[in-house]
C-alpha cells in the first residue's frame, strides 16, 4: 500500500516536471509579455488534452501490454508507420536542439558562459546520460528538481497577486504587442508544446519498461490529472509573471534570458536563479523524453531489442540509433539559431503534424481487440477530436505567416 | 464547450479585422518593434545588475544574447528603405551608440552605466514608437 | 474441409509481427511473405521475409529495386514458416536468436561499433 502512495507521488512529481520544458516555457513566457492574460483559455484546453492523452495512453499500453509505436506497425502496416515516424523525426530533431539549447542557456545563465560553448558539452552529458543511466533515474532525478517551479507562484504572491487592469486580457488581449498572426502563432505553439506527441511514446514505453498491467490504472490516472494539472499551474504561473513584470516594461520575452527578470524583480539573485534552475530541470528532463521517445519509436517499430535498462550492447541498434538522433540534433542547434525561436518553431510544427500522429491513437483506443471494455468514452473521442483540428487548422494558418512576415 | 472556444476564436478575429487592426505587420514595424523589445530587455537587464538584483554572469549571458539578436538590425532597416525617411535615419543614428553599450556594457561600478541606461532607453523608446506608427 | 485443431489466419496477422525467439529477444519484425503456387492450385506460405529491401518493397516497387542495387540481398534474411511456435501480433520462433540470421546486426553493431565507446559492453 505504502509503495503504491510512493509510486503515485513520484508520477506526479514525474508530470509536473514533463509539463514544463522549453517549448512550454518559450510560449508562456511570450504570451504574457505579448498578450497579458489572452492566451490563458489555450493552456487550459491543452491541458484538458495533455490529461486525457496521457491517461489514455497509460491505460493502452497497461492493458494491451503493447507500446504505442509497436501497435501503430502491428495495426496500420509498415507504409502507413512511416508518416507518424517521419513527422516525429522532423519535428523532435528541432525540438531536442532547443531543449539542449535550453540546457545550456540555463547554464549560461549560472556561468556567464556563451551557450555555443556549453551546447556540445550539453549534448554529450545528455549522451552519456541515456547511453548508461536506468530508467528510474531518468524518469525521477530531473522531476524532483523540477519542484522548484513552484516558486513561480510564489513570486506572484510577492508581486501583489494578479493586478486588476489585466483580467480583461483574458477574454480580449490587447493587440498593442503583438500582432493577429503572432496571436496565432501562439495558440498553434501553445498546443504543440503541450500536446507532445514524444510524451505518448516515452510513458507507454515506460510503462513497459516498470511492466504495468491492467492494476495500475489508478496510477496512472492520477498522475494524469493531479501531475499535468499542477504542471499547467507552472506554466500559467510564468505566463502571468511575464504578464506582470514584462509586458509593462515593453519586454517581449523573445530570448529565454528576459524571463528572468520577471523572477528578478520581486526575489533579486535568488529569483533569477530560481528560473535558471527551472530552466535547467525542465529542459534536462524534455530532453531525456525525446531522445528516448524518438528511439523508442523506431526500435519498437523495427522490431529490434529496446530498453534503458538494458545494457548498450544488449539493444545495439536502439542505442546506435539514440546516438544518431543526438548528432542529428546537435548539428540543428550548432546553426546558432535562439533556442526560445527553435522551440517555438518546433511547437508549431507539432501543432501541424498532430493529426498524423494521434489519430491513429485515437482510433487504437477504440478498438476492443487491444483494450477490451476499457475503450474510450464518447466525450473523450470527441474532445480530442475538436483539440486535433483546432491545433491542425491554427497552424495551418499561422506557420505560413510567420515565415511571410520574418518569425515571431 | 469546444463550439464556444471555436465561435470565441472566430468572433475575435471578426474584431480584429473591424477594429482595423492588420493581421500582419509590415516587416519594418517587425525590426523596430523586436529591436525596441530587446533595447528594453537590455535596459532593465543593466539596471537590475547594479541594483543586485541580477548577477554578474547573468547579465553577461544576457548581454551575449541581446547582442545577436541585435546584430545586423541597421542592415535589416537599410533594406527596408530606412535612409530614406526622417524617422529611419533618426533610428540608424541611435542605432549605433546604442549597440556600443549591447556590445561593451557596463557591469561594474567603475564606468558611468546610467548614461548607457539613458542610451538604450532612447533608443528603446524611439524603436517602439517607430514601430507602433 | 477444415480440421477444427486449424486456425484461420488473414495475412495482415502475419505482415508485420514482431519475431520472437525462444530466448526471449527481439530479432525483427516481418517484412514481406514468399509464398508458392503449388500444382494443386494451392497457395503455400513457405518463408517470412525480413529486411531492408523487403521494407522498401512494402512502400514501392522501384524503391526495393534501389535498394537491391546497392544491398545486393545481403542484408535480407527468410525464415521458413515451419519455424514459427505461435501466431500472433507476436511470432514466436522455435529456434534462439543466434540460430537466425536476422537480427545478427544486433550483434554485428554491439561487437564492431559500441565496443569502441566507453561503457558499450
Amino acid at each position: 500500500m505504502k509503495k503504491q502512495w510512493t509510486s503515485i507521488a513520484l508520477g506526479v512529481v514525474t508530470a509536473i516536471g514533463g509539463f514544463l520544458d522549453a517549448g512550454t516555457i518559450a510560449t508562456s513566457g511570450e504570451a504574457g509579455a505579448k498578450f497579458g492574460l489572452g492566451l490563458v483559455w489555450i493552456v487550459l484546453v491543452a491541458t484538458v488534452a495533455i490529461i486525457l492523452l496521457v491517461e489514455m495512453v497509460g491505460r493502452f499500453t497497461a492493458v494491451s501490454k503493447k507500446t504505442y509505436a509497436e501497435a501503430i506497425r502491428e495495426d496500420f502496416g509498415f507504409r502507413f508507420y512511416l508518416l507518424p515516424l517521419a513527422s516525429e523525426v522532423i519535428a523532435e530533431s528541432i525540438l531536442l536542439a532547443a531543449e539542449l539549447g535550453g540546457i545550456s542557456i540555463a547554464l549560461s545563465l549560472f556561468t556567464g558562459i556563451s551557450w555555443h560553448i556549453l551546447f556540445p558539452f550539453v549534448a554529450l552529458f545528455i549522451w552519456i546520460i541515456v547511453w548508461r543511466a536506468s530508467f528510474n533515474v531518468i524518469e525521477n532525478g530531473p522531476a524532483l528538481l523540477g519542484l522548484v517551479t513552484l516558486s513561480f507562484l510564489a513570486a506572484i504572491v510577492a508581486l501583489g497577486g494578479i493586478p486588476a487592469h489585466l483580467l480583461p486580457t483574458l477574454w480580449h488581449p490587447s493587440f498593442q504587442h503583438g500582432t493577429v498572426a503572432d496571436y496565432l502563432y501562439l495558440v498553434a505553439a501553445t498546443l504543440g508544446a503541450t500536446i507532445s506527441p514524444y510524451m505518448l511514446y516515452f510513458y507507454s514505453s515506460g510503462a513497459r519498461e516498470e511492466h504495468w498491467t491492467g492494476a495500475s490504472l489508478l496510477l496512472n490516472r492520477v498522475t494524469a490529472i493531479v501531475g499535468m494539472s499542477f504542471g499547467s499551474m507552472g506554466s500559467l504561473a510564468l505566463l502571468v509573471l511575464a504578464a506582470i513584470v514584462l509586458q509593462p516594461l515593453n519586454i517581449s520575452a523573445s530570448t529565454l534570458g528576459e524571463l528572468g527578470i520577471a523572477m528578478a524583480k520581486p526575489f533579486g539573485i535568488v529569483g533569477s536563479l530560481l528560473f535558471a534552475t527551472v530552466l535547467f530541470a525542465t529542459c534536462l528532463g524534455a530532453a531525456l523524453e525525446v531522445v528516448l521517445a524518438v528511439s523508442y519509436n523506431i526500435a519498437q517499430g523495427f522490431g529490434w531489442e529496446w530498453g534503458e535498462n538494458k545494457k548498450p550492447a544488449e539493444a545495439a541498434r536502439f542505442n546506435l540509433v539514440m546516438t544518431i538522433f543526438l548528432l542529428i540534433a546537435v548539428a540543428i542547434g550548432l546553426t546558432g539559431i535562439d533556442p526560445l525561436q527553435l522551440a517555438l518553431l518546433a511547437s508549431t510544427i507539432i501543432s501541424l503534424f498532430l493529426p498524423i500522429s494521434l489519430s491513429p491513437f485515437l482510433i487504437l483506443m477504440n478498438d476492443p481487440q487491444y483494450l477490451g471494455k476499457k475503450t474510450n468514452r464518447r466525450f473523450t473521442n470527441i474532445a480530442m477530436v475538436c483539440i486535433l483540428v483546432l491545433a491542425f487548422l491554427v497552424a495551418l494558418v499561422s506557420l505560413p505567416l510567420e515565415i511571410i512576415t520574418g518569425g515571431g | 464547450m469546444w463550439q464556444k472556444a471555436g465561435t470565441c476564436i472566430g468572433l475575435l478575429l471578426l474584431l480584429s479585422i473591424l477594429a482595423g487592426c492588420t493581421v500582419t505587420e509590415s516587416a519594418f514595424a517587425r525590426t523596430t518593434g523586436n529591436a525596441g523589445s530587446a533595447f528594453a530587455a537590455a535596459m532593465t537587464t543593466l539596471a537590475y545588475e547594479h541594483e543586485g538584483k541580477l548577477t554578474y554572469a547573468f547579465a553577461v549571458s544576457s548581454f551575449a544574447d541581446f547582442q545577436s539578436e541585435l546584430t545586423g538590425t541597421d542592415q535589416a532597416l537599410l533594406a527596408q528603405g530606412a535612409a530614406n525617411t526622417r524617422t529611419g535615419r533618426q533610428l540608424l543614428a541611435l542605432y549605433t551608440p546604442a549597440m556600443q553599450v549591447i556590445d561593451a556594457p557596463c557591469l561594474s561600478n567603475a564606468c558611468d552605466w546610467r548614461a548607457q541606461d539613458a542610451l538604450l532607453q532612447r533608443a528603446s523608446q524611439a524603436f517602439l514608437e517607430a514601430g507602433n506608427t | 474441409m477444415l480440421d477444427p485443431r486449424d486456425e484461420v489466419f488473414s495475412i495482415r496477422d502475419i505482415l508485420d509481427s514482431q519475431l520472437l525467439t525462444s530466448d526471449g529477444r527481439r530479432i525483427g519484425r516481418v517484412a514481406d511473405i514468399e509464398a508458392e503456387v503449388r500444382a494443386d492450385d494451392s497457395l503455400v506460405l513457405l518463408y517470412l521475409v525480413a529486411g531492408p529491401q523487403a521494407l522498401a518493397g512494402r512502400v514501392n516497387t522501384r524503391l526495393r529495386d534501389l535498394f537491391r542495387f546497392f544491398l545486393r540481398d545481403r542484408f535480407d534474411h527468410r525464415i521458413p514458416l515451419s519455424e514459427v511456435t505461435k501466431f500472433g501480433p507476436t511470432l514466436h520462433l522455435r529456434g534462439n536468436a543466434k540460430d537466425y540470421a536476422v537480427g545478427q546486426s544486433d550483434r554485428w553493431i554491439a561487437e564492431h561499433i559500441l565496443r569502441w565507446i566507453p561503457g558499450g559492453r
